[in-house]
């Protein structure tokens, strides 16, 4: 006999091929429509506009929200009579019966919407009246009598307002010309429920909406809309500003021609698409305009927009790197070691850049204009990258943590937050290092995160076991993807950072760096106060990644707080010339 | 309850009579299931495959509700569009003769001949005209197509030009012997992008003991001697080895060996099921051994996977990418209703195989094609109106064996078919968990 107590479907049947995948149900809305999926910048950009929720509130009717200035036509108006709406139908919430409504409104709403009231909505103009939820009946008229019905912009947000749960609303038919009898029924009242929206066991957007619904009123590119929307706010299918391409040659070894080219935003709705010509986007859109495609020429030539992946123009066939003939690990006990060594990885280089940071001048002591901006990017784009590792150690040892709490390990193995001993990239490993921001540094900052290099490499080799149908019900892929996609970025920043410092590296590199930068001796009292700070931030987040309590844990409150002042120490240190001695066997 | 799962262990047993079975089972250390519909396959946990084994309804439900509706089926009573392949015979004829040739040297048990120009051209119009904008593909087979090497020139250009005023695109095939190609002919495979098949059995020694040179010459040393510029530098054409196997060695790695010595990158093999000399064709007892030596063979091809080779032994790639698809055809290929073979004098065949075989006449390039003969030809064909397919597992996966060896010998080796895919299944599992980039990225270049 099989156990009563069955586990989930998904951890008893995978589907493996594409047919098979294809059929599984899977939980969610697929991952285009996800806010991180959208390629809007400046403005929030929409991935749906939610007004179109708000026209099928009711199950089985669907309105239209009219704003006109003859108030015969404006309102709520109905559109449709939709009796094959999911919600009328019980079997619909077979798997949420949370969402299920009352049973009995259910089958009087769809006995209703079957019968002669359904009939009679389907003839005529049919506006919302009154809307009644938890004993409150709000009308859809200016309170004094005589007065026009409200606009639609009102009468909508008079819905949107409603609460999932029991709805009565009233529809009375309206002439459709000033003079015209209006046959009976003039008014049909209907209990039902507001609908709701998602499914509280999936998110799944309710099925009532049919593909391509919920996007229907957004402007599409071949639209002047979409060159100037009236309200500068637009599908999220319109990015602002974009990165340019970056790889040329393809195949398993691209090659970045530029390095300032590839980081430089440029404007994506640019009317010179010869690439030999693109410049970069001004900081305003007003300055940006001129050089913008016009209304006729975004009627025409709206093909020619480039297609946008992960922030950056895509020309050519898009390849997915390294993930996808990496070789796997065999068992989920390698793959815990192997991220062990890695969350240790990502501790150091987090370690090597924070010290290099403080190395770069602070640029509020410069006076030199294109000298202070160096440095201000500088400063910014490192800090950047080293709290982006901090953001892996941590993703590293989550993956450990869920990975042990599914039983997939034989024995417990996290939390990892030792300090690896060599850092990978270059022609060898070498040993562990602080440094100040010399040309050799930065070098070897580069040489680490090199596409296809040490590390993304190794995370490629944990993203494609973490695709086996095994690891299939953690959804862990998406954390793993994300760190190698932040590879390739901090590899770009490193860079441009080359780039921006390259009229000082070689001759003159006291310009941005402090001279002197030094290891502060252990003994001295704002080394002590910093590595005690230090020693806390780990002990607080062995203890919390032990917990596994990843999120909103007050220990990683604690020690997020704790970073802010270990900060502020650190630029005092770095004003007296010294940086904080992390460790001190790397004889610099 | 009927019991409408399949179930085997190692080795293969005949399908039971009765209902059509909707699910395969194959245990093993990683069970698997095979939903017949929609060729869906998936791995189960061990304790659930078990009562699946033992008939458990509920396990059944739970199954099929899990994994949805299979996608559907392709519909059969809508009209066929016009086929977008076809093979020319331009050459009834062959410099070389093999003693197993179903072609018979290219005369098809008729008279040796070429296929006149105006046929081939009238063959292009007709083609291209029914494209309607689709992709083409225009094949050349024989007999040995270089002996009408004119006709084969003037028709690729005469292709090409009719394309460009159709607004559609072709591609070009051949399927030769090798031993022929010119300097010219070499350059016209290149650029064009010719998918050249070229028919040799494995080194000189197996090679040649069927395939040899009228006069005695080795058949191989000649082929591979023309051939060489082209394997060296392909340019745009894409060239594979097809190998057949008679009886009387069933071996095959060993030749997938030797023709990658010999340069190719893609190679197939096929048994003989039906030829002049019925003492190659393979006997019933012959078809354990050939699964046997064709495991073998896919099991030196994972090997060289694991060390990060791609693919070379072409029956495993196809199999492993129309699985990765899931591909359910209820059709073994498609003659008859995407394409067509047209005879030397300008008659219609349901493919290269039926030339000259009234049984398979679909029609004149001078009265046209009958899209009434294709219609009744493959709603006959389908492999749910086939027995015993009818109730078979495989069936959407084999689609019922090639038609033309079917009805002249009859189905002899299913269970070396379903050997095979029951192999290629746990195969495909394999390759998802090692190397599923090679299922996903482009297998047009093998390293």
């Amino acid at each position: 006999m099989r156990e009563k107590n069955v586990p989930l479907k998904s951890e008893k049947i995978f589907a493996l091929n594409l047919t098979a995948r294809a059929a599984v149900t899977v939980v969610g809305n697929p991952v285009t429509t996800r806010m991180e999926s959208g390629v809007s910048n400046c403005f929030p950009g929409l991935e749906f506009d939610h007004r179109n929720l708000d026209r099928r509130f009711f199950p089985g009717l669907v309105f239209d929200f009219v704003s006109s200035s003859d108030d015969l036509r404006q309102g709520a108006r109905l559109m449709q009579v939709d009796v094959s709406d999911p919600d009328l139908d019980p079997s619909t919430f077979a798997n949420a019966p949370e969402d299920q409504p009352d049973a009995n409104a259910q089958s009087q709403l769809a006995t209703a919407l079957y019968g002669d009231p359904g009939a009679a909505l389907a003839q005529g103009a049919w506006f919302i009246e009154s809307i009644s939820q938890g004993g409150k009946t709000i009308s859809l008229h200016e309170r004094a009598v005589g007065r026009p019905p409200l606009d639609g912009r009102p009468a909508w947000r008079l819905v949107r307002s409603l609460q999932p749960g029991p709805v009565r609303i009233v529809l009375v038919r309206r002439p459709t010309r000033q003079g015209e009898r209006v046959p009976a029924p003039r008014s049909i009242r209907l209990s039902g429920w507001r609908r709701r929206f998602v499914s509280s066991d999936t998110g799944v957007v309710s099925e009532a909406y049919m593909p391509g619904e919920l996007s229907q009123s957004l402007c599409s590119p071949w639209m002047h809309d979409f060159r100037d929307c009236a309200c500068t706010y637009w599908a999220s299918n319109h990015p602002d500003i974009v990165l340019n391409e970056e790889i040329v040659g393809g195949g398993e070894n691209p090659v970045t021609e530029n390095p300032l080219t590839a980081g430089t935003p440029i404007d994506w709705l640019r009317s010179d698409r010869w690439p030999a010509r693109t410049a970069a986007a001004e900081g305003t859109e007003g300055q940006n305009r001129a050089a913008q495609m016009d209304h006729y020429q975004i009627n025409r030539r709206w093909q020619d927009l480039s297609i946008v992946l992960g922030g950056r123009e895509v020309s050519r066939i898009f390849n997915a790197r390294e993930a996808d003939t990496a070789k796997t690990f065999a068992t989920a006990d390698d793959l815990a070691a192997e991220l062990v060594k890695l969350a240790e990885l990502e501790h150091l280089v987090s370690l090597e850049y924070l010290y290099a940071l403080y190395s770069v001048k602070n640029p509020a002591l410069v006076k030199d204009t294109a000298l202070q901006n160096a440095l201000t990017f500088v400063r910014h784009e490192l800090l950047g990258i080293a709290v982006s590792e901090m953001r892996h150690l941590r993703w590293a040892n989550q993956l450990i943590w869920e990975l042990e709490h599914a039983n997939l390990t034989t024995k417990p193995i996290g939390p990892s937050l030792g300090i690896a001993l060599f850092m990978p990239g270059g022609p060898t490993p070498r040993r562990r290092m602080l440094n100040g921001l010399t040309k050799e540094t930065l070098q070897s900052f580069i040489d680490v995160e090199q596409p296809s290099g040490t590390l993304d490499g190794a995370y490629a080799r944990v993203l494609a076991t973490l695709r086996q149908p095994k690891y299939s019900g953690l959804s862990l892929e998406q954390l793993a993807a994300r760190i190698v996609a932040d590879g390739m970025q901090h590899y770009s920043k490193f860079r441009e950072i080359q780039v921006i410092l390259k009229p000082y590296l070689d001759t003159n590199p006291s310009a941005y760096l402090q001279t002197p930068y030094q290891k502060a001796p252990v003994s001295h009292p704002g080394a002590q106060k910093a590595l005690k700070m230090y020693a806390e931030i780990i002990d607080d987040l062995t203890k919390a990644y032990k917990l596994g309590d990843m999120e909103d844990a007050h220990l990683i409150a604690d020690a997020r707080r704790k970073m802010f002042d270990l900060k502020a120490i650190a630029e005092e240190l770095a004003d007296k010339g010294l940086g904080i001695p992390y460790f001190q066997d790397d004889n610099a | 309850m009927t019991q409408l799962i399949n179930v085997t262990g190692p080795g293969c047993v005949s399908p039971p009579p009765g209902p059509p079975p909707r699910i395969h089972l194959i245990g093993g250390e990683r069970p698997l299931a095979f939903l017949v519909e929609g060729s869906r396959l998936f791995a189960l946990e061990r304790d659930f495959f078990a009562a699946l084994e033992t008939g458990d309804p509920g396990a059944e439900q739970e199954l099929f509700a899990a994994t949805g509706a299979a996608p559907r089926q392709p519909d059969f009573d809508s009209r066929l569009p016009e086929p977008a392949a076809i093979s020319l015979n331009i050459s009834q004829s062959c410099n070389l003769s093999c003693s197993y040739c179903y072609a018979d040297e290219g005369r098809f048990g008729g008279r040796a001949r070429l296929m006149p120009l105006e046929v081939a051209l009238s063959a292009i119009d007709k083609l291209i005209d029914g494209a309607r904008g689709r992709r083409v593909t225009l094949g050349f087979i024989g007999g040995e197509p270089f002996l009408n090497r004119e006709v084969m020139y003037r028709s690729v250009d005469y292709a090409l030009e009719r394309a460009q005023d159709r607004g559609c695109t072709v591609g070009f095939s051949v399927t030769t012997n090798g031993t022929l190609l010119n300097r010219t002919d070499v350059s016209l495979l290149r650029d064009h992008g010719f998918a050249v098949s070229v028919s040799l059995d494995g080194g000189a020694r197996v090679n040649d003991r069927y395939r040899r040179a009228r006069g005695g010459a080795s058949g191989f040393q000649q082929a591979l001697r023309s051939l060489k510029p082209l394997l060296d530098n392909p340019g745009k054409a894409r060239i594979a080895a097809r190998a057949t196997i008679a009886r009387d060695d069933l071996r095959v790695a060993g030749r997938v060996n030797a023709l990658a010595d010999a340069g190719f990158i893609e190679i197939g093999v096929s048994p003989l099921r039906t030829s002049p000399d019925a003492s190659l064709v393979l006997k019933a007892g012959d078809w354990p051994r050939l699964l046997e030596e064709m495991i073998r063979a896919a099991e030196e091809e994972w090997q060289r996977i694991l060390r990060g080779h791609g693919f070379r032994f072409s029956n495993l790639a196809t199999a492993m990418k129309q699985l990765h698809a899931g591909s359910a055809k209820p059709l073994p290929c498609g003659s008859a209703a995407n394409y067509v073979s047209v005879s030397a004098t300008g008659g219609y065949f349901s493919c290269h195989r039926t030339i000259d075989d009234q049984r398979f006449a679909l029609g004149t390039t001078a009265a046209g094609l009958s899209t009434v003969a294709r219609e009744s030809f493959i709603k006959s064909r389908h492999v749910d109106r086939q027995e015993p397919c009818r109730t078979c597992w495989a069936r959407y996966l084999c689609g019922g064996g090639c038609h033309a060896e079917v009805l002249s010998a009859g189905r002899g080796g299913c269970d070396y078919i379903r050997g095979w895919l029951e192999y290629c299944l746990r195969f495909y599992d394999r390759l998802l968990q090692e190397r599923p980039g090679l299922l996903e990225t482009s297998q047009r270049r093998p390293k």
